[in-house]
C-alpha cells in the first residue's frame, strides 16, 4: 500500500515537473525587457468600467487576451475585479481587510476617495528611482500634469493613464433634425433656444434631454460659468469662493433651465429620468440635443440606427454664455493609476511590465489585435477587421480601453484614422473640445470642511445636497429663482463659511492648490 | 427546557458534565447556531466601538483617536437632525400601522378561499414581488407613477383630473415608500401566517359551525386569537426595527423634489458615510439607532407580557 502511493506520488512530481518544463519551453525566450523563460506573478485589482466584456467573463484570468498580454509580457497577471458601480465601497472594503493585491488601480490622484486616505498612510512604495530605471518610457510618454496628479510630497506613487485632452464631455445634437429645422448651428444659449423650439414644433417629444441630478444635462450652467462642482473655486477679490456664488449668471442659467421646462424643451420629469432611461429615449429618436462624452460618439450613431435610419450625430460647440464661451466641466488629467504595493516583491518587474504599456508594440496590440485574425498588412498599411456585432465591438472595446492599462485614453488614435467617420471625431476633439470647457481652481486632497459637511460638499460633477434641492425647486417652479442668494447663505450656513475660509487660506498659502485649466 | 434549567442551577459542576455529555447530540447541533451569532452578531458589536473614535481603517481601532461621545453630539447638533429623525419615525410609524398587518389580512383573505387551485395561483401571485429587487420596484413605481406614460396618471386623467407628478411632490413620497413596500413584500409575509392558520384544529371550527356561527364570527372567535401569538412576536421583533426601514428601499425613491420628507437616517448614513466615508461619525447614528430599537423591544415586550402574556422572553 504505503509502496504504491510513493510511486504514485513520484510519478505525479515528474509528470509535474515535465509539464513545468514544457511551459517554460514554449515562451519564446529572450523577447524584450525580461530575463528568459522568468514570469513575474503578480496580482492586480481593476475596476471593470462596467464593460460588457468584463463583467460577464467567466474568469478574466482565462481570457485570451489576458493570456497574450501575459506572454508577451512574461507576467503571469492575477486581476481582482472591482465592480464598478460599488467601485468605491469595495475598495474600501479592500483596505479594511487589509486585502490589498500586488497593484492597486485608482481612478485618479493620490486622493482618490476610492483609495480612503492609503497613500498618505504608506501603503504604497515611492516610484521615483524605480521609475528612472525601469520606466524611461514612461517617463517620456506621461505628461508632466499627470504625473503631478500621482505625486504626494513630491514623489510619485503610482503609474497613471493620461487624458491629453480633459474636455470630454460634449454638446450632441441630431444633424438630421437640425438640418430638417433648416437652422444654422446654435451657437449661444439664444441660438439654442431657437432650435430648441423648432425642434418642439417639429414634434421632438425632448428637445433637450433632462436627466436627473442634471448630470449630463447641465451645458447650460456651462455656458454662465456656475457649475457648482468640486473643481470650480474662483478667486474674487481676496477670497476663494465656489462659482455658483456667482448669484447673477446662476440665476440666469436656473432661468433658463426653468424657460426650457414650462415650454416643454426639456422633459418634465427629468428629476426621476436615470441613466438607462436617458439612453434609451435618446437612442428610441427621441431627444434633439443632449450630453455625452465625445468618445462614445460612433457607437452611440450605429445604436441610434437601429432605431432611427436617417439618424445622423453631430457635435458641436456647447453653448457660450455672456463671457463667449461654454462647454463642460473637465475632468482629472488622470482616469486611472496604478499604485504599487509595498509588500509587493517585484516592484521592478511590474513597472517594467507598465512600461511595456507604452511601447509601439503594446499600441499594435491593443488598437488592432492579433495580425491575421484582426487585421492584416498590405503594402505597408494596416486593413483592420472593424468589429461587426455587439459582441465583436464590446471585445474591441475592452481590448482598446481596459486591458491597455497605460495610455492616452482621450481617443483611440489607431483604429479612429482608418475610417472617415473616426477622423471626424478626432477633428471634433482637437477643433472644438480642446477650445471649450470649465476649469476652476481645487484643492487636493479635498479640503477639509468639505470632508466634515457632506451636505454642502460637491462631488466631481454634481452639486452638494444642499444646493441641489433647491437648483431643482426652482426649475420646477417650487421656490423662486430670486431666492438663489438664500440659498447660498443657507450653503454658507452650513459649513460653507468654513469652506471658503479653508481655500482662501490654502490658496495663499500654495497648499495642494491646482490651478484653472482654462481661463 | 426551563424546567432542566432550573435543576442544574442546584446541581455540582460534575452532575453539569454528566448532564451535558448525556444530551450531548442536542449540544453539537445548537454548536453552529451558537458559533454563528458569537462570530457574526457579537464580535461585530465590538466595532461599535469605533463610533467613539475618530476612525481611521488604516490605524485600526487600536491607532486611532479615542473622541468620546464627540459624534453624538455632531449628530444631534446637525441643523437636519430633527427633519430626518422626524422622517424616520413618521416612515417607521406607517410601516407598523399599515404595512405590518396586510400580511395578516392578505393571509385570512387568502384562507377564506376555498377553491384550492386558484388560491394556489393567487399565492404565488402575491409573492412573487419579494423577489424584485429596490432598484425594480422603484423602476415600476416610477414607470406607473408617470405623468406622462404612467398607468395611473391615465387613469386618473379619464377622471379628468389634471396628472400628478408623484414622485416630485414631497407630499406622496412616505404614501408612496410604504404601499410599494406593501406591495412587494405582504404577499410574502403571509407565509408564516399561513402556516400559523394551517395549524389551528379544525375541531374548533366544525364545533362553531355546531353553535351557530357564521364565517365572520369564526374569524373573530377562532381565526384571530390562534394567530394571536404569531402576530404578537412578529410584531415585537418588528418594533426592534422601527428605526431601521431600509436604505436601499428608500434610496432609489429618492430625488432633490422629495427628499426634504423621504430622508431617513439610514439614506443619511449612507450618503455621510459610506460616500464621504464618514465612518465614526454613521457608527454613532447606526448605535442610536439600535438603542432606540432596544428600547422599543423592551417596552413593547413588558406591554404584550403585561396584556396579552405573549413575549419574546
Amino acid at each position: 500500500m504505503r509502496k504504491w502511493a510513493a510511486a504514485t506520488m513520484a510519478g505525479t512530481l515528474a509528470i509535474g515537473t515535465l509539464a513545468g518544463c514544457g511551459k517554460e519551453a514554449e515562451k519564446p525566450a529572450g523577447a524584450e525587457g525580461s530575463k528568459q523563460g522568468e514570469t513575474t506573478k503578480f496580482s492586480i485589482s481593476m475596476r471593470t468600467l462596467a464593460f460588457n466584456y468584463v463583467e460577464k467573463s467567466p474568469d478574466i484570468n482565462q481570457d485570451k487576451w489576458v493570456k497574450m498580454v501575459e506572454e508577451k509580457t512574461h507576467t503571469d497577471l492575477d486581476i481582482v475585479l472591482v465592480p464598478h458601480k460599488d467601485f468605491e465601497q469595495k475598495m474600501i472594503q479592500m483596505f479594511a481587510t487589509n486585502d490589498i493585491p500586488d497593484v492597486v488601480q485608482g481612478s485618479g490622484g493620490v486622493n482618490g476617495k476610492e483609495l480612503g486616505g492609503s497613500v498618505q498612510a504608506g501603503v504604497f512604495q515611492p516610484l521615483d528611482e524605480l521609475l528612472q530605471k525601469y520606466g524611461q518610457n514612461l517617463l517620456k510618454k506621461i505628461p508632466k500634469d499627470a504625473w503631478d496628479n500621482v505625486s504626494y510630497k513630491g514623489k510619485i506613487y503610482a503609474i497613471p493613464e493620461w487624458l491629453s485632452n480633459p474636455s470630454r464631455r460634449a454638446t450632441w445634437i441630431r444633424q438630421d433634425l437640425l438640418e430638417k429645422a433648416g437652422l444654422p448651428v446654435p451657437k449661444t444659449v439664444d441660438d439654442y433656444m431657437a432650435v430648441m423650439r423648432k425642434f418642439k414644433e417639429m414634434g421632438v417629444e425632448n428637445p433637450y434631454m433632462g436627466r436627473e441630478n442634471f448630470r449630463y444635462a447641465d451645458t447650460f450652467f456651462g455656458a454662465y460659468d456656475v457649475f457648482p462642482y468640486l473643481s470650480m473655486f474662483e478667486k474674487q477679490g481676496d477670497q476663494i469662493l465656489p462659482k455658483f456664488m456667482d448669484n447673477e449668471n446662476m440665476m440666469k442659467a436656473l432661468t433658463t433651465y426653468k424657460t426650457m421646462y414650462d415650454e416643454g424643451l426639456i422633459n418634465k420629469e427629468f428629476a426621476t429620468i436615470n441613466p438607462t432611461k436617458f439612453k434609451e429615449t435618446i437612442l428610441a429618436g427621441k431627444a434633439g440635443i443632449w450630453t455625452m462624452n465625445a468618445n462614445e460618439l460612433l457607437q452611440w450613431e450605429q445604436q441610434l440606427k437601429a432605431a432611427v435610419p436617417t439618424a445622423k450625430l453631430a457635435i458641436i460647440p456647447s453653448p457660450t454664455g455672456p463671457d463667449g464661451s461654454g462647454g463642460h466641466y473637465l475632468y482629472g488629467s488622470v482616469s486611472r493609476a496604478y499604485f504599487i504595493n509595498k509588500k509587493a516583491p517585484n516592484p521592478e518587474q511590474i513597472v517594467k511590465f507598465f512600461d511595456w504599456m507604452v511601447s509601439d508594440e503594446a499600441e499594435k496590440f491593443f488598437t488592432f489585435g492579433v495580425e491575421g485574425e484582426n487585421y492584416s498588412v498590405e503594402n505597408g498599411a494596416v486593413k483592420y477587421k472593424a468589429p461587426q456585432t455587439p459582441q465583436e465591438v464590446d471585445e474591441e472595446r475592452y481590448r482598446q480601453a481596459f486591458l491597455w492599462m497605460v495610455q492616452d485614453t482621450t481617443y483611440n488614435k489607431g483604429t479612429l484614422s482608418l475610417t472617415e467617420e473616426g477622423k471626424k471625431l478626432i477633428r471634433l476633439y482637437d477643433e472644438v473640445l480642446a477650445k471649450e470647457g470649465r476649469d476652476g481652481i481645487s484643492f487636493e486632497p479635498r479640503l477639509e470642511a468639505l470632508q466634515k459637511n457632506p451636505d454642502v460638499s460637491p462631488i466631481s460633477d454634481q452639486a452638494p445636497p444642499v444646493l441641489l434641492n433647491h437648483m431643482v425647486k426652482m426649475v420646477y417652479g417650487k421656490e423662486p429663482i430670486s431666492d438663489w442668494p438664500k440659498a447660498v447663505e443657507e450653503w454658507k450656513a452650513k459649513g460653507g463659511s468654513e469652506v471658503i475660509k479653508e481655500a482662501t487660506e490654502k490658496y495663499n498659502k500654495k497648499d495642494g492648490v491646482t490651478e484653472s485649466r482654462r481661463k | 427546557m426551563e424546567a432542566g434549567r432550573i435543576r442544574l442551577v442546584s446541581r455540582s459542576r460534575r452532575q453539569l458534565a454528566s448532564y451535558m455529555w448525556k444530551y450531548k447530540a442536542l449540544y453539537v447541533m445548537a454548536l453552529p447556531g451558537v458559533l454563528y451569532f458569537l462570530l457574526f452578531k457579537y464580535v461585530p458589536l465590538a466595532g461599535s466601538l469605533i463610533a467613539f473614535q475618530n476612525y481611521n481603517i488604516f490605524n485600526g481601532i487600536t491607532g486611532s483617536e479615542w473622541v468620546g461621545l464627540e459624534h453624538f453630539r455632531k449628530m444631534f447638533e446637525h441643523y437636519d437632525f430633527l427633519r430626518i429623525l422626524k422622517n424616520t419615525l413618521l416612515i417607521g410609524l406607517y410601516d407598523t400601522i399599515i404595512a405590518f398587518p396586510a400580511p395578516i389580512v392578505l393571509a385570512l383573505l387568502l384562507n377564506e378561499l376555498r377553491l384550492v387551485f386558484y388560491k394556489r395561483v393567487l399565492q404565488t401571485i402575491v409573492y412573487m414581488p419579494h423577489f424584485l429587487s429596490w432598484v425594480v420596484v422603484s423602476g415600476i413605481a416610477i414607470g406607473i407613477l408617470s405623468p406622462s406614460a404612467g398607468a395611473v396618471n391615465h387613469f386618473l386623467g379619464w377622471l379628468g383630473i389634471e396628472p400628478v407628478y408623484f414622485l416630485g411632490e414631497e407630499s406622496y413620497i412616505r404614501s408612496i415608500l410604504i404601499s410599494s413596500g406593501i406591495w412587494r413584500d405582504s404577499g410574502y409575509g403571509t407565509i408564516i401566517y399561513l402556516a400559523a392558520l394551517a395549524g389551528i384544529n379544525p375541531d374548533l371550527y366544525e364545533a362553531a359551525e355546531v353553535d351557530g356561527a357564521g364565517r365572520w364570527r369564526q374569524t373573530l372567535a377562532i381565526t384571530l386569537p390562534s394567530l394571536l401569538p404569531t402576530i404578537m412576536i412578529l410584531f415585537l421583533l418588528h418594533i426592534g426595527k422601527f428605526l431601521d426601514f431600509g436604505f436601499e428601499r428608500v434610496i432609489v425613491f429618492l430625488n432633490p423634489l422629495n427628499t426634504e420628507n423621504g430622508e431617513i437616517l439610514d439614506t443619511y448614513i449612507y450618503k455621510a458615510g459610506l460616500l464621504q466615508q464618514q465612518y465614526s461619525y454613521t457608527t454613532a447614528m447606526g448605535l442610536f439607532k439600535s438603542v432606540v430599537g432596544l428600547v422599543l423591544v423592551l417596552i413593547g415586550n413588558f406591554f404584550s407580557r403585561k396584556t396579552t402574556g405573549e413575549s419574546l422572553y
